[in-house]
């Protein structure tokens, strides 16, 4: 049988316990709002019995470490719906840019001053001796140069831009990871005192969340508490205590940023996330729309000089280029001009003489020949209107449903880690109830003791 | 023990707010622009599709305003020639009259300049202009087609060429829309200067004027001939004005199918948006509202 003072301790015991447990719920019902917060669970555990003589008694409670809820492979799964999400809303921030500079539900890109070139060789074929209709040929087609030029310099402004949020984009990368890095110290140093490193690893937690929405990462636990972390093409990012810097060199080809790890080129390399859209969007979908609005630009300025070339002018002299000629495909978007000032250049004769229209009306077929890597131009620019369009609504498409997925799994996430407050105030009342009777078993001990001192002082 | 749920709703009630109100701004975007594609991703197909379909209507607008221009160059050729065939009617009666065996030679002097004027006339309808341009020199517009030459085997001189002009009137028809002044005026078949010419040196010489008679009616008869061309070119065009006009409305009738807004559709939206949206929005204040155990705490 147990003495007052064991039984004393065993309700120091309780009263030491049932308070740590109220903080514990404290700190779950304060952290209620705070995001990545994973709630926290007391572990109470059972203090090993004494034996006095044949007999067993309990020593009452101890206060355990408490554990940080959490799945560790819902994070992982939140944290690619990150990356896929990061990549798409950075990736559709340029491309939506894109589809407005070609707007045609609403007038805007290059229909309008195409047909309206084309419709001025048509008029100039009623009477090319019309000097106002030849004025009006040389007008419409510096009109769809001045077209060509704008969306040509819309667009390098804008990968521009999209460059600027590449570095942007790293210099955050490699401050998350140089903090991750510090973040696994500290958890290593806590799990090896074999202490919960919860408040930690919900730090390191939020922290990698943001990195996965900047770049696509794979996560390995080390085993220590430490994780290491590398881009999905394998460049590491960090390592236990050390953090690998990514760095950016300008590259001469392109004028942009190029993305290095260790001294590698990993720019292609890099998928998902921010980066990944917008890097995306500078390399690929930017210069495929300008490489089809150089195309376009191209061949049209071609085909018009050469058949310009095979007609004469309004003083029967050989026909001129109208476009100034490019040299090649690449840039003659933002190069493309009308090569003649003077209207009696226009060659919409074909046999020399001041009222034969044969060459204005070759000009004007032009529109419905395939011209431009075998479609029309019409053709051509509906195809890449449609293309522009198609690229933007499949990326919302994904964006809508990785959001499903991102909303399912933090439900899922909340339902595991999520800080209820009915649960925590049953708690508080458990714990409440607890804290008073032990307080009550105190009491109850003081006044056993007090009866017994004074039954000895009395003897 | 029962199932653990995600106790903080307040990130599904925003992305469900967000939502309807995305809703609610689509349906308004298509109300107000009277389009249910405003952007290219809206319906990349139907976009580049509407490319298509004003490209055709504005060809289609530009070969209305010249079927117009036309027309009316058309119009003035066709009253030229009117006045010509009426003219060399009224030479046909002349040469007629001027065969008539009683004549004095002073009669017939007299007829043949009265012809002398008849040529005149008909060479200035040969040389007319429109906006400037000779319309029977071919395509040398710039040139007086016919001039007088005594050294010429009929008298005149054609300095036009013989090119023809062709247009392009609607999608796949290209009409020629001139023709030659040589063509119709000094036709080998037909030549209607050189019978007027002829005539007058017959009837001035009283010899082979029957002969001269023959010569001319036979050019009236190539001159009718070669006005029909005429005729023809204009009805071509009436004809595609038509066809054209018709096709404007289709087109406009196709953009809207396209693009266009269905506004009991969208008015429909946007009242089912807005419900949903008040739904959700008195949702998240009851929601967000309700008493936690903690508030029961005494």
């Amino acid at each position: 049988m147990g003495s007052l003072f064991g039984t004393l301790s065993i309700a120091l015991g309780a009263l030491q316990a049932d308070r740590g447990s109220i903080e514990v719920t404290s700190n779950n019902i304060a952290n209620v709002n705070t995001a990545g917060y994973s709630r926290e669970q007391v572990n109470l555990s059972e203090n090993p019995p004494v034996q006095v003589g044949n007999l067993l008694f309990g020593t009452g409670v101890s206060l355990g470490q408490t554990t940080s809820v959490r799945s560790n492979l819902l994070e992982v799964q939140l944290d690619q719906a990150n990356t896929s999400s990061g990549q798409l809303n950075s990736f559709l921030g340029a491309m939506n840019q894109v589809q407005t500079l070609f707007n045609e539900t609403a007038g805007s890109g290059l229909q309008t001053p195409l047909s309206a070139f084309y419709d001025s060789l048509t008029q100039l074929t009623a009477d090319p001796t019309n000097s106002a209709y030849r004025q009006g040929v040389v007008t419409a087609g510096q009109n769809l140069a001045t077209a060509f030029q704008q969306d040509s310099s819309n667009l390098k402004t804008l990968q521009s831009n999209t460059d600027l949020s590449v570095v942007q984009s790293f210099t955050q990368i490699n401050q998350l990871t140089q903090q991750i890095a510090g973040l696994n110290v500290q958890i290593s140093n806590q799990v090896s005192l074999g202490q919960d490193a919860g408040s930690f690893q919900d730090q390191r937690t939020q922290l990698v969340r943001q990195l996965s929405g900047l770049v696509g990462i794979s996560e390995t636990q080390a085993g220590n508490g430490s994780l290491t972390i590398a881009t999905t093409s394998g460049a590491a990012l960090v390592d236990g205590s050390q953090s690998f810097a990514l760095t950016t060199q300008i590259n001469p080809n392109t004028t942009y940023h190029d993305v290095y790890s260790n001294g590698t080129d990993i720019t292609s390399n890099i998928t998902g996330g921010s980066l990944g859209g917008q890097i995306q969007a500078r390399d690929q979908a930017i210069p495929g729309v300008l490489n089809q609005l150089d195309t376009l630009a191209y061949n049209i300025e071609t085909a018009v000089n050469t058949q310009s070339k095979a007609g004469f002018d309004a003083k029967g002299n050989a026909g001129v280029n109208f476009f100034t000629q490019p040299t090649s495909a690449p840039s003659a978007a933002s190069t493309i001009a009308v090569a003649i000032s003077d209207p009696n250049l226009v060659a919409a004769s074909s046999d020399g003489s001041v009222g034969s229209s044969g060459n204005a009306q070759a000009l004007a077929n032009l529109q419905n020949q395939a011209n431009v890597s075998g479609q029309t131009p019409y053709n051509y620019y509906s195809n890449m209107v449609f293309q522009i369009g198609n690229q933007v609504s499949q990326a919302k498409n994904e964006q809508t449903a990785v959001g499903l997925v991102q909303q399912q799994l933090t439900d899922q996430r909340g339902a595991i880690s999520g800080v209820n407050l009915d649960e925590e105030a049953v708690k508080l009342i458990q714990f409440q109830s607890a804290y008073q009777a032990s307080a009550n078993v105190v009491n109850v001990i003081n006044t056993l003791l007090t009866a017994t001192i004074n039954m000895s002082v009395a003897g | 023990m029962s199932v653990r749920i995600n106790p903080n709703e307040a990130p599904d009630l925003l992305a469900a707010i967000a939502m309807n109100r995305e809703a609610q701004n689509t349906a308004l975007q298509q109300i107000s622009t009277g389009q249910s594609v405003n952007q290219l991703s809206d319906n990349p197909s139907a976009a580049a599709q509407v490319v298509l379909n004003h490209v055709q209507t504005s060809q289609d607008t530009q070969y209305l305003n010249n079927i117009s221009a036309l027309t009316a160059q058309g119009q003035t050729i066709d009253a030229t020639l009117n006045s010509t065939v009426q003219a060399v009617n009224q030479a046909i009666g002349l040469g007629v009259e001027g065969a008539n065996g009683t004549l004095s030679n002073a009669d017939r002097q007299d007829i043949a300049s009265q012809l002398i004027g008849i040529r005149n006339q008909v060479l200035g309808l040969a040389n007319t202009t429109y906006q400037g341009s000779y319309v029977f020199a071919g395509t040398a517009t710039s040139t007086q087609p016919f001039v007088l030459d005594a050294t010429q085997p009929d008298g005149v001189k054609y300095n036009g060429n013989a090119s023809v002009n062709s247009t392009q009137i609607a999608p796949g028809l290209t009409i020629p829309i001139n023709m030659p002044g040589s063509q119709i005026f000094t036709n080998p078949s037909g030549d209607v200067m050189g019978a007027l010419n002829g005539l007058i040196t017959a009837l001035q010489s009283n010899t082979g004027i029957a002969a001269a008679n023959t010569n001319l009616s036979t050019a009236f008869s190539q001159l009718n001939t070669q006005r029909v061309f005429y005729g023809n070119t204009l009805a071509q065009m009436q004809s595609s004005k038509t066809l054209l006009n018709t096709k404007q409305i289709q087109l406009a009738t196709q953009a809207n199918s396209l693009v266009g807004v269905d506004l009991s559709t969208s008015i429909t939206n946007l009242e089912q948006a807005g419900v949903a949206t008040n739904a959700i929005l008195s949702a998240t204040s009851q929601i967000l509202s309700t008493l936690n155990l903690l508030s029961y705490l005494k």
